[in-house]
């Protein structure tokens, strides 16, 4: 790049520069988010058009759904259910309302608080970028990327046989509640202080809009029109087709981006609202040894996951006995919820489990990747110029990340067995729940050895790790609903835990599921020990 | 009673990432007690180096030995005896700096904490705030205060002084002088010339991955010429001609004859001579600077017009 300029250039415009920069950081992941989501959709569209291929099989599936408030609760009220369109939006809202919102969070949080806090941005204050434009120029690269997810969606509905207008609108819709949540993440980076606490803050307020809709969509309440997820489900797509709506999320996602912008004009670089004050002169002894420094290094991400987990499970405990009612003698209903035989209360809890299951894995990789983290940033190098080990801080760390799992799916299971038992009225059902839970760990460490490998191989390609997440994810949450052929679920080491606790634990294939994570886990030290530190 | 086992020693150490050749071929050795500079251009290896030296890579070939052990293998119990300040210095943003100071000092071999309370005094370091309130050179400061407080016997610093104001750039010197006094060895990276003039008693001069000098500051400036600027009532004698001279010009303009030239540093001696028998008015003799050393790589001798002019050593490195 020898870009030469004289002096005599007039004045560049500092956005076209700032977007040039913002497209480099961001081309590769805006590609993988939007072929990724892309992907996604299209695949459920095409899956749910092959199974319900006829009105009647539709119309078997829309009554079994809106039978009880269990469904409603977890993938939201889909107006017009009784259409293919219909069916897909139900088969994806829970996987929608969860990826688009991060969608946009992730875009600006990496482009924006991420440069600030790594002394990039200052580098091109000080040239002839004006203050808001990095943030300006994060905005419109994450607005094109999420225009251009939202095409392939249409694009990829339309093909499955859903009508155009209704599948623009379905797109269009998904897109806005991803636009409020950049704008979101935009005004959060303004304020807060790292990229992290960017994601921390936009997460806790998806949670409450999850719950807002949650809660209306149950009650048949106004509660709903309070949360984003809200406003893309009354679009109805498939239902009345409210147009309209779609200006609420394109208002406020105008308007958080305009206070983002309009503060980023005016606080200094390198400032917050939140500012932290002085702290205590000296280290506890806990914190100096390796172990309490990995605690005190990943115990705001295990309370993280663990509030989503307790959230989720404790949510879908308390509507068990709707659950069940809606089961009675609407064996669709089951179906449409993976379950296929057995008591219907093993069922619930099994897919609950699963859920869970799917939490807790996303903690565990996330946790590894904080290591990543720890060495870019070169804190690791410090650390082992020392009397310190690698194999013993790779190991005070892992040790954490384990209990963390531990607690996290101990401590959800609990919830889940507590509001299961409270909603049915008997405790009979509370040790299965809690053996469930369990059952999934060797699947949740197969994961994490996978990531630990990918870190004491290659720490660049931590993205495999994350890549491996997402197909656990989809196998889990699309899988049985969509009737995968029987080898594609066997990829997902979820599958062998045998969905307890409707099926039996599969100690056979428990003990296989183990070996193979601790496999993963001893390469993933052995690497570690063997590479050059700092890799970033 | 002296110690004469280099405390580290590198021998055709090479280091490849990938199609980049980091090191090529280093020679280091540093003996115990002294302060030893290592100098050399941007990317030049020097951090690659120590990183080799502190066993967190590993060589691609060649030799490296720390306290007469093999860095790569038994990491943990050399460290014990050694404090490191790395090059980009990397705290936990939401620890204070006291904090910080006790997580370093935990994996060290022992900490006076004597010591460390009189260098938070003297480097003006307030332990109670947050890292990321710092300022780049407070946190500069967190990790030197941590390394100087350290029970070790080597320190090694990889321009540990960057960011630092002038003034705690002195308190960083004397600091470092009393350590040495106490018997310990410093291996100082740097491309700071005054830092390692002031403090280093040996000096290893790297560029693309190879050792390209090494000695005494004395020994490397006997090996270079001094400037001479000479104004003189009269023409001096055979000058020109005289054994060590070089590069002369002259010139009188107002009765006077201006002299400049380089000399080795032998026959300095016997020109200041002839000189003085030509009615000296002013003179100057400029030994050459660790600077134009360093820049100049020994190469062609200095011209003296260039030498002259402060800033006008800019030869590129190609
Ligand atoms: N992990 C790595 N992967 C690839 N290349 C590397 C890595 N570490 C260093 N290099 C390369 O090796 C060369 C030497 O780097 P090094 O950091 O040792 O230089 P340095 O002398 O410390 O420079 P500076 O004075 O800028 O700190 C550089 O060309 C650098 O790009
Ligand atoms: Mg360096």
């Amino acid at each position: 790049m020898t870009d030469r300029r004289n002096g005599t250039s007039e004045r560049t415009n500092g956005l076209g520069i700032m977007l040039g920069i913002v497209g480099r950081i961001q081309r590769r992941s805006a590609l993988i988010w939007v072929f990724a989501l892309g992907a996604t959709m299209l695949g459920t569209a095409a899956a749910v058009a092959a199974l319900y291929d006829t009105p009647a099989k539709i119309h078997t599936y829309a009554e079994a759904v809106t039978s009880g408030n269990a469904l409603v609760a977890i993938n939201g009220k889909v107006e017009g259910i009784d259409s293919l369109g219909g069916v897909i939006q139900d088969e994806f809202g829970f996987m929608a309302a969860f990826l688009l919102p991060l969608l946009g969070i992730a875009l600006v949080a990496r482009s924006t608080r991420r440069e600030e806090e790594s002394g990039r941005l200052e580098l091109l204050l000080g040239g002839r970028i004006a203050r808001h434009e990095p943030a300006l120029a994060a905005l419109i690269v994450a607005t094109a990327t999420i225009a251009a997810t939202g095409m392939m969606f249409a694009i990829g509905l339309a093909v499955s046989g859903v009508p155009l207008a209704r599948s623009m609108l379905y797109a269009l819709s998904l897109a806005g509640l991803a636009f409020v949540f950049a704008g979101l993440a935009a005004l959060l980076a303004q304020l807060t202080r790292h990229a992290r606490d960017v994601y921390a803050w936009s997460l806790i307020l998806l949670a409450a809009s999850v719950v807002l809709r949650g809660v209306g969509d149950v009650t048949e309440t106004w509660l709903t029109w309070l949360s984003p997820l809200g406003w893309a489900e009354k679009a109805a797509p498939f239902g009345d087709q409210r147009w309209w709506t779609l200006a609420i999320p394109l208002a406020v996602g105008v308007t958080l981006s305009g206070a983002a912008l309009r503060l980023a004009a005016r606080r200094d670089l390198g400032s917050a609202l939140v500012r932290g004050g002085a702290g205590p002169e000296h280290a506890s002894a806990w914190l100096r040894s390796p172990i309490g420094l990995a605690i005190w290094i990943h115990r705001p991400a295990t309370l993280g996951w663990f509030a989503g987990g307790a959230l989720l499970t404790g949510a879908m405990g308390a509507l068990t006995q709707q659950a069940l009612d809606a089961m009675v003698g609407n064996s669709a209903f089951a179906e449409a919820m993976g379950i296929t035989h057995g008591r219907p209360l093993d069922g619930f809890v099994a897919a609950v489990q699963l859920y869970l299951a799917v939490i807790a894995t996303g903690y565990v990789v996330q946790a590894i990747g904080t290591l990543r983290a720890e060495e870019a940033d070169g804190r690791l190098e410090t650390r082992l110029s020392g009397t310190l080990s690698r194999t013993r801080w790779l190991a005070s760390h892992s040790l954490v990340v384990l209990a963390g799992l531990i607690v996290i799916v101990l401590g959800c299971s609990l919830v889940l067995g507590l509001a299961t038992a409270i909603s049915v009225g008997d405790m009979a059902e509370f040790g299965p729940t809690l053996s469930a839970g369990l059952a999934y760990l060797p699947a949740e460490l197969v994961l994490a050895g996978l990531a630990l490998a990918v870190y004491g191989l290659r720490p660049r390609m931590f993205p495999i790790a994350w890549a491996g997440y997402a197909a656990v994810t989809f196998i889990a949450f699309l899988g049985p609903g969509l009737k995968f052929p029987q080898w594609v679920l066997d990829l997902s080491p979820t599958t062998h835990a045998g969905n307890p606790p409707e099926g039996a634990i599969q100690f056979g294939a428990l003990t296989i599921t183990a070996a193979v994570a601790l496999a993963l886990i001893v390469m993933g030290f052995a690497a570690f020990r063997r590479r050059g530190v700092p890799q970033s | 009673m002296i110690d004469t086992q280099p405390v580290i020693r590198t021998e055709g150490l090479t280091k490849v990432f990938g199609k980049v050749r980091a090191l090529d071929g280093l020679d280091l050795t540093v003996r115990p007690g002294e302060v030893h500079g290592f100098l050399g251009p941007n990317g030049s290896g020097k951090s690659t180096t120590i990183r080799v030296i502190l066993g967190l890579m590993k060589a691609t070939s060649g030799r490296a030995e720390l306290f007469g052990g093999d860095p790569w293998r038994d990491a943990p119990r050399l460290h014990r005896r050694l404090a490191y300040v790395a090059g980009d210095v990397a705290l936990w943003p939401a620890l204070t700096g006291g904090q910080c100071l006790d997580i370093l000092g935990a994996t060290q071999g022992g900490v006076d904490e004597r010591r460390r309370a009189d260098l938070v005094e003297r480097f003006e370091l307030d332990p109670t705030k947050r890292v990321r309130d710092y300022s780049k050179g407070n946190r500069q400061k967190v990790a030197l205060i941590a390394a100087l407080a350290a029970d070790a016997d080597l320190l090694v610093l990889d321009e540990p002084t960057s960011g630092l104001d002038p003034l705690m750039e002195q308190a960083f010197q004397q600091c470092v002088r009393e350590r040495r006094d106490d018997g310990v060895t410093v291996l100082l990276s740097s491309h700071m010339m005054g830092e390692v003039e002031a403090l280093a008693d040996r000096v290893s001069i790297i560029r693309r991955g190879r050792t390209v000098t090494s000695g005494t500051l004395a020994d490397l400036r006997s090996r270079t010429r001094s400037v001479v600027h000479a104004v003189t009532a009269q023409k001096p004698d055979g000058l020109a001609d005289a054994d060590g001279v070089a590069d002369y010009k002259q010139d009188g303009p107002h009765g006077q004859v201006d002299s400049r030239f380089t000399i080795d540093p032998d026959h300095l001696d016997s020109v200041i001579g002839r000189l003085h028998a030509a009615e000296i008015r002013t003179l100057t003799v400029t030994p050459p600077s660790l600077d134009s050393l360093f820049l100049r790589n020994y190469g062609p001798t200095p011209d003296p017009d260039e030498a002259a002019r402060d800033e006008s050593h800019t030869e590129t490195a190609r």
